[in-house]
């Protein structure tokens, strides 16, 4: 390997500090964070080099470093660190960095990265549903004096907010889908290239479906210590989200092949699934939520990065119920929870390859380059 | 109106000792307030020092030797202070005294501790054995007087001691006392506790049989220790001939101590050495995270470097286990420069504990402290030795002397002089 | 002095059961003529005690031998102001040791008469009385210099500050910004404004302190108390009487042109620690280029430049990783420069770890462990600092704008004896290359001695240290001076004797000018006169008694120890006619081996019969007319038991126990020439916690002197 020639950026570790890694100056280096970490492997482990090269800005070095990824953000290094350098938080301050680097569109990322910019994070979807939901005709659209949400935008030929809507969703998905595929083409070829000539294991799928399993079974998570408890709350909004897409796109089966339209009834298997989900999706975030606070003083607050993904994800669920609550009520309010609703769920979806969500992709793609390279097995 | 020549001297370590003798020799009436049975403090429980690895008793007995030829120092042991109040030039102290049960009689011949039919644990040997209830805390102890521990002698073993001497030396009735001095000035040398080891989860102490501390180590190294000076792993007695040397166990780490302690790199580093000297075959590996050799002290440390049975690894150890099915430990640690984590089995891990200063479990009434428990220097008051910082021996010993000046011209200022 | 004896034997802690008591006395009595004797129980307790005041008072004892335990304990029963007192341990070297009865008869008997005999010899002390003063020379003019000036004069001492320099401050001076004074965490600002003027300004409105610039010492001629010392400033030349002298002649920066492979004197933009912060200093705290003026703005910082090398210093500097930790927040001051240290180990001892702690967390300063190897032309005016094992990689480079030198300390005595005493032995401190020129003790209980008596070193001259370190160490040094002024005027003698009043007082009508005490003196403190004939300086003199070793004719005495003393002891020493017991006489340091041999009879090990042990003050005390004596008297062996020398010497003297090592490999030759077996007399290295050893080593040379037989002078 050629004799590597190193310059600081100090601007890149600004960004970590301003990214949620202010204590990342503390470390000096004693491998603590190392040791206590269980999803680590034991040749280059991490995260103490990691914690190195976010000290001295050596930005290549992290940006499409799949250990960046492997960190399930367990937190033991944070709660062990002799310093108080919370290497799980720098970690998750690098990701978040990581994602804006190989993010198609690098303003969405600043977007929903930068706190300075919340409003506009809000704002877009507000505005943008402002614009194209009924909403001025609430009163319009009960029928049978019932209320229907997915009649928000009544599927009359006359209106054009339903077809505009699910334009916008669809094309968001689009959008969100070609981010995440960019981003992960992205990852993939930059920690190929920082790996260098490292061999690869040849089966590709086999390493995608032993990722795969090792992430719809948790056993990382499992490994964790301080953040046991997390195992189960993010296992449960996993599989929520495995279930509400599965109900949403049984929904749209039902809407457009069966002409079958909603409020579905509960018994329908369609609208258990769903409620089923929502209920694991609640335990899950309420756990999760539980789990930040009580274990706080170990494992730290987290960053900006880390709430506004929360607060979108609880704001789904949050206003989700109480439409859901309202409609059952009859209580026309029920339209406005609604339409937050549909505010949170697109943000959720536009900004899932830019906003922590993106680790869906990333991680997967991390764990499979990391079987791949035989890195992990 | 108190003698403003007069100086107290809280701590009979070796910063006290020194602080003592110093003053004492320079004109000043001393007082020295010890609450150990005997003088000399941490480092009485030391096999050697470094770098030197000559016996620390040998200073010690020069210093005895001065407190014993020079009138101007009284030293109070079994004693603790109470309380300071007042201020330079005049201050009034108050002083615990504890029963020894054994009075100045005493001749140190062994009778009372022959008749004594009670055990207790030693804590001059962190418990690795025991003493009889009627006991010489160790070999070269001074004041040469036995002791009884009245918490496990009582009844007939307390009769029994007091029948065997001959010369009234055991004084089943003494009583906890008070006395209150006039000083002008005060040093504190209450010196340091080893951190508790028990407070590292992760280190295993108390849960792997063959995790044990430094101060052990010295003890298990000394002659006068519970193996006769032969370095046996608790677990079953073997000879320990493959150890770790886990350092910045507690040091240098905030949510225990969050200052370096000085003596451990040195203390581990010297430590090799016993175990090298006892067998030809022994292995030391130490764990660290920065090898803190200052001075002159470096050359002791390529000494040892130079021995290929020692090796060092930097990483600091964070997982200490015990073996399944053996008494053997596992640790845990990333081996920095080859950048892997590394488990490696050792018959016997010595955690490398930092100094806790005394004032952060006990503090003095009247005496002042940073956050940690270090004693703050006050007009009239001074700390000395690792009372105010982590430090050696030497340092102790070097500290201690300046401090004798600063009480000294202390005392005089706002008396009369001398 | 009369001497009225008094012999005072115990019978308790099982002497009087063990043996004859009445027999011992009877002898005492009879052949020694010791007109009072008396037992008693417990002779430490009040009865036995007033017994013996009684005594002195009614009975004109004034030489008192108590035949009963060690001298290590019951010191404050048996203390009887203007008395003699011996004491014969009894208790400890016959009972405890011997398991014989009869054997413990004849050690007690023996024991008994060795005592009374050396009471006999002795006399009471008498001080030194000199014309002194009390005034502290310091030299240094630095922050230790200075801090020891004002402790001292605070104290109420005359002091005398020669500093080389045209003004005061040493270092301190030169440096931008300093590390602030923390008694707990640092918090900002982490460097601040040093207040060395104010220091400067205070000594220099001292009354009681005397300031000569641009000055140096060019002779320090006398002894401590009375110190010649010739100063030279400006071309004039002063005598100044001192007292004792605090020596804080500071260090230097190592030279940095032997640096060349990190790149000094290649480069202008590599600089030393000390260059950057007149840098720092003249250009208001910004960092510029020496080579185009622009500001640094990426700075890399070499720990270890020369030290920790064994091709340049082999000791660590104790402050450079502090100075670097602090010098890094000079280039971050700018918002856009990042300052790089590149580190072996970080070293921030103690407290100081919170100053580590609170510098490096700045997010321009950026840290690896690697080891530099070079330092190199990047081609673009900048620099490649190439470093193998780092943190950041096996090996790796790092681009640098300016690189600074963490050079380290070399004590001003390294190549300058700056003392210029005028003493036989020479003009600077002996042992200086075991300390790699520091002025240092190689005591570790004892940090201010030196082979000097009344010269303390304190600050960068002693040790490496920081500011804060210097300024303390500087406090105990002038502690240590006004002690040794203090007792020189009182003709008492100091470290490790420091009780002792008594003085060598060669019968010079003998002396031969054979020269082996000026040679030999650990202390340099014998001079000779214009003829060749020594001279002896009490001032200087710690009252080891090597020169009463030394000397051939025996001439040098104490007045409590001499050669005729221990002479006189040992021929009183039985010798058994009877081939198969052979007497052994074994001479033990006072301040290790006698404890040991002490402790071991506390805990009741038996040592071999064949023994009789004196104490000596130092093993280099240890007259050759002894061995020939007991030689030639039957005695069949003669074991020195002293200190371990060489490199890590333990002997408080310095030197006895190795000269008495020297000693014999002579005498080993004269015992040859007499078809004596040279292994009849031998030395071991014993230290105090070696007791678990005493019983082994001496019945092992029991045995090699049973092998060699009977000396055949036995009953001449």
């Amino acid at each position: 390997m050629a004799e590597q020639v190193i310059s600081p950026d100090l601007n890149f570790v600004k960004d970590i500090i301003a990214s949620g890694g202010e204590s990342l100056k503390k470390c000096y280096q004693c491998s603590t964070c190392t040791v206590v970490c269980n999803v680590t492997p034991d040749d280059k482990p991490f995260p103490r080099k990691e914690m190195m090269y976010a000290q001295w800005g050596m930005k290549d070095k992290l940006v499409s470093n799949p250990d960046i990824w492997l960190c399930h953000q367990c937190s033991d290094c944070t709660a062990y660190c002799p310093r108080g350098a919370k290497p799980g938080e720098v970690l998750n301050a690098v990701r978040k960095l990581s994602i804006r680097h190989v993010s198609m569109v690098p303003l969405f990322a600043r977007i929903v990265q930068d706190p300075k910019l919340i409003w506009l994070l809000f704002a877009i979807p507000i505005a943008l549903f402002f614009v194209f939901m009924p909403h001025k005709s609430l009163e319009f659209i009960r029928f049978d004096d019932k209320m229907v949400y997915h009649m928000f935008a009544p599927a009359e030929p006359h209106m054009y907010a339903p077809f505009v809507l699910k334009m916008i969703f669809g094309l968001t998905a689009v959008f969100s889908i070609l981010s995440a595929l960019t981003g992960i083409k992205r990852l993939w070829s930059g920690m190929k290239a920082q790996a260098g000539d490292v061999k690869s294991g040849g089966n590709l799928t086999g390493d995608i479906i032993s990722s795969a399993k090792t992430i719809f079974a948790h056993s990382k998570f499992a490994d964790c210590n301080v953040n046991r408890l997390r195992q189960w709350g993010h296992l449960l909004l996993v599989y929520s989200f495995v279930g509400l897409s599965i109900s949403g796109i049984w929904a749209l089966i039902y809407s457009y092949l069966f002409n079958f339209t909603g409020p579905y009834p509960f018994t329908d298997p369609m609208k258990l699934l769903s409620q089923a989900s929502m209920l694991a999706f609640i335990a899950g975030i309420v756990i999760i939520l539980y789990n930040r606070f009580a274990q706080a003083g170990k494992a730290g607050m987290g960053s900006y990065f880390d709430w506004i993904f929360l607060t979108i994800v609880s704001g789904i669920g949050a206003t989700g119920i109480l439409a859901l609550a309202l409609r059952l009520a009859n209580v026309s309010a029920g339209y406005a929870a609604f339409y937050l609703h549909v505010v949170f769920v697109w943000l959720l979806l536009a900004y899932a390859p830019y906003s922590k969500f993106a680790h869906l992709f990333y991680r997967t793609t991390a764990m499979v380059f990391a079987r791949h390279t035989n890195r992990e097995s | 109106m108190p003698d403003v020549n007069r100086i107290l001297v809280i701590g009979g370590g070796f910063s006290g000792l020194t602080t003592a003798v110093d003053a004492a020799e320079t004109g000043a009436e001393v007082i020295v307030i010890e609450k150990n049975s005997y003088l000399g403090g941490r480092v009485a429980q030391l096999n050697k020092y470094f770098p030197k690895l000559c016996p620390p008793i040998c200073g010690l007995e020069i210093n005895f030797k001065r407190i014993k030829t020079n009138a101007n120092i009284t030293f109070h042991t079994m004693a603790e202070v109470e309380s300071v109040s007042g201020g330079p030039g005049n201050y009034t102290v108050t002083v615990k005294l504890n029963p020894r049960y054994v009075n100045d009689n005493c001749t140190a011949c062994d009778a009372c501790a022959q008749a004594c039919t009670a055990e207790r644990p030693n804590e001059f040997n962190f418990g690795m054995n025991t003493t009889k209830a009627a006991y010489l805390p160790f070999n070269q102890a001074f004041p040469q007087k036995y002791v009884i521990d009245s918490s496990y002698c009582k009844g007939d073993c307390a009769k029994a001691c007091k029948d065997a001497c001959k010369y009234n030396a055991v004084d089943l009735d003494m009583k906890p006392g008070t006395i209150t001095l006039n000083v002008g000035s005060i040093v504190v040398a209450t010196g340091w506790n080893p951190y508790d080891a028990d407070k590292l989860d992760i280190l295993g102490f108390g849960k792997v049989k063959n995790v044990i501390t430094n101060m052990m180590m010295e003890r298990l190294a000394s002659p006068t220790g519970p193996t006769a000076g032969k370095i046996l792993r608790p677990s079953d007695g073997k000879p320990a001939q493959n150890i770790a040397f886990v350092q910045c166990a507690g040091s240098r780490d905030e949510s225990h101590l969050p200052f370096c302690s000085y003596i451990c790199c040195l203390a581990s580093l010297k430590q090799t050495t016993y175990i090298r000297e006892q067998n030809l075959e022994s292995k030391a590996t130490i764990f660290y995270i920065d090898i803190r050799t200052p001075g002159k002290y470096e050359k002791f440390y390529w000494k040892v470097k130079d021995d290929p049975n020692v090796s060092f690894i930097k990483g600091k150890v964070a997982d200490i286990v015990q073996e399944q099915g053996s008494d053997d430990v596992i640790v845990t640690a990333e081996d920095m420069m080859t950048n892997k984590k590394v488990r490696m089995k050792f018959d016997m891990v010595v955690l490398a504990t930092g100094m806790e200063p005394a004032g952060a479990s006990k503090k003095i009434a009247g005496v002042k402290y940073n956050e940690n428990g270090f004693a703050l220097p006050d007009s009239g008051i001074y700390p000395a030795g690792c009372t105010k910082n982590p430090m050696d021996v030497a340092r102790s010993a070097q500290d201690s002397t300046g401090a004798v000046l600063k009480a000294l011209s202390k005392a005089n200022s706002s008396g009369q002089g001398r | 002095m009369e001497k009225n004896i008094g012999l005072y034997i115990c019978t308790g802690c099982s002497i009087g059961d063990s043996i004859d008591v009445e027999k011992l006395g009877n002898i005492a009595k009879n052949s020694l003529k010791i007109p009072v004797v008396k037992s008693h129980f417990a002779m430490c307790g009040k009865e036995g005690v007033e017994l013996i005041k009684n005594d002195i008072k009614n009975e004109g004892v004034n030489t008192v031998v108590i035949a009963a335990c060690s001298p290590r304990i019951k010191y404050e029963e048996f203390d009887f102001p203007g008395c003699i007192v011996e004491r014969s341990p009894l208790r400890e070297l016959a009972v405890w040791t011997q398991e014989d009865p009869e054997e413990r008869q004849l050690a007690a008997e023996d024991y008994v008469k060795m005592h009374v005999i050396k009471a006999q010899k002795g006399d009471l002390p008498e001080p030194y009385m000199m014309e002194t003063v009390k005034t502290i020379l310091v030299i240094g003019g630095g922050i230790s210099g200075m801090t020891s000036a004002l402790q001292a004069a605070n104290a109420g001492y005359q002091v005398v500050l020669v500093e080389k320099e045209a003004q005061l401050g040493g270092f301190a001076n030169k440096l931008y910004k300093v590390v602030p004074a923390a008694m707990g965490e640092y918090s900002e600002p982490l460097i601040v404004d040093s207040d060395i003027a104010d220091t400067v300004k205070a000594v220099e409105s001292n009354q009681n302190i005397t300031v000569y610039k641009s000055a140096k010492v060019e002779k320090t001629d006398g002894q401590p108390g009375a110190y010649d010392v010739t100063i030279s400033s400006n071309g004039n030349s002063e005598v100044v009487k001192i007292g004792s002298i605090v020596l804080a002649a500071g260090w230097r920066p190592y030279d940095a042109t032997k640096l060349e492979h990190l790149g000094y004197g290649v480069s202008k933009d590599v600089v030393t620690n000390i260059e950057l912060e007149g840098i720092a200093k003249n250009n208001g705290g910004r960092i510029l280029r020496p080579s185009d003026g622009k500001e640094a703005k990426k700075v890399a910082f070499i720990q270890c430049a020369g030290q920790r090398d064994p091709n340049h210093l082999p000791y660590c500097s104790a402050m450079c990783c502090t100075t670097s930790l602090k010098q890094a927040r000079y280039v971050t001051q700018n918002s856009d420069a990042t300052a790089m240290i590149l580190y072996k180990d970080i070293r921030t001892p103690g407290r100081l770890e919170y100053y580590y702690k609170a510098a490096q967390n700045d997010p321009a300063v950026m840290m690896t462990k690697g080891d530099v190897t070079s330092v190199t032309d990047a081609g673009n005016g900048n620099l490649h600092v190439e470093m193998e094992n780092s943190l950041l990689g096996e090996k790796v480079k790092i681009e640098a704008d300016l690189v600074v030198l963490a050079t380290g300390v070399v004590p001003a005595t390294a190549d300058d004896p700056i003392l210029n005493l005028q003493y036989k032995q020479g003009p600077g401190l002996p042992d200086l290359e075991l300390f790699d020129g520091f002025a240092d003790s190689n005591f570790i209980c004892f940090q201010y001695e030196t082979r000097r008596t009344g010269v303390y070193a304190a600050g960068c001259v002693r040790q490496p240290m920081n500011m804060s370190e210097a300024q303390e160490d500087a406090t105990g040094a002038a502690l240590k001076a006004i002690q040794s002024a203090e007792h020189v005027a009182a003709g008492i003698a100091v470290h490790p004797r420091a009780w002792d009043m008594t003085y060598p007082d060669p019968f010079m009508q003998r002396c031969t000018s054979c020269k082996r005490c000026t040679e030999e003196c650990p202390f340099g403190a014998i001079d000779e006169d214009e003829k060749g004939t020594p001279f002896y300086k009490p001032g200087r003199c710690r009252r080891c008694a090597t020169c009463m070793g030394a000397c051939p004719e025996r001439i040098v005495s104490f007045k409590d120890y001499h050669v005729d003393m221990i002479g006189s002891m040992m021929k009183n020493v039985s010798v058994p006619s009877d081939d198969d017991k052979p007497r052994i006489i074994v001479l033990a340091c006072e301040n290790d081996a006698y404890p040991a041999i002490d402790t071991a009879a506390l805990k009741h090990m038996k040592i071999d019969s064949a023994v009789r042990i004196i104490q000596l003050r130092c093993l280099g005390s240890t007259n050759l007319v002894w061995i020939a004596d007991a030689l030639s008297r039957g005695v069949d062996g003669m074991l020195l038991l002293g200190c371990k020398f060489g490199e890590n010497y333990q002997c408080h003297f310095a030197k006895g126990s190795e000269l008495a090592d020297y000693r014999l490999s002579k005498v080993q030759e004269t015992l040859g020439r007499l078809q004596l077996e040279a292994e009849r007399v031998q030395m071991i290295q014993l230290a105090i916690d070696e007791y678990d050893n005493v019983p082994r080593i001496i019945g092992d040379f029991v045995e090699r002197v049973k092998e060699i037989g009977p000396n055949p002078f036995k009953g001449f």
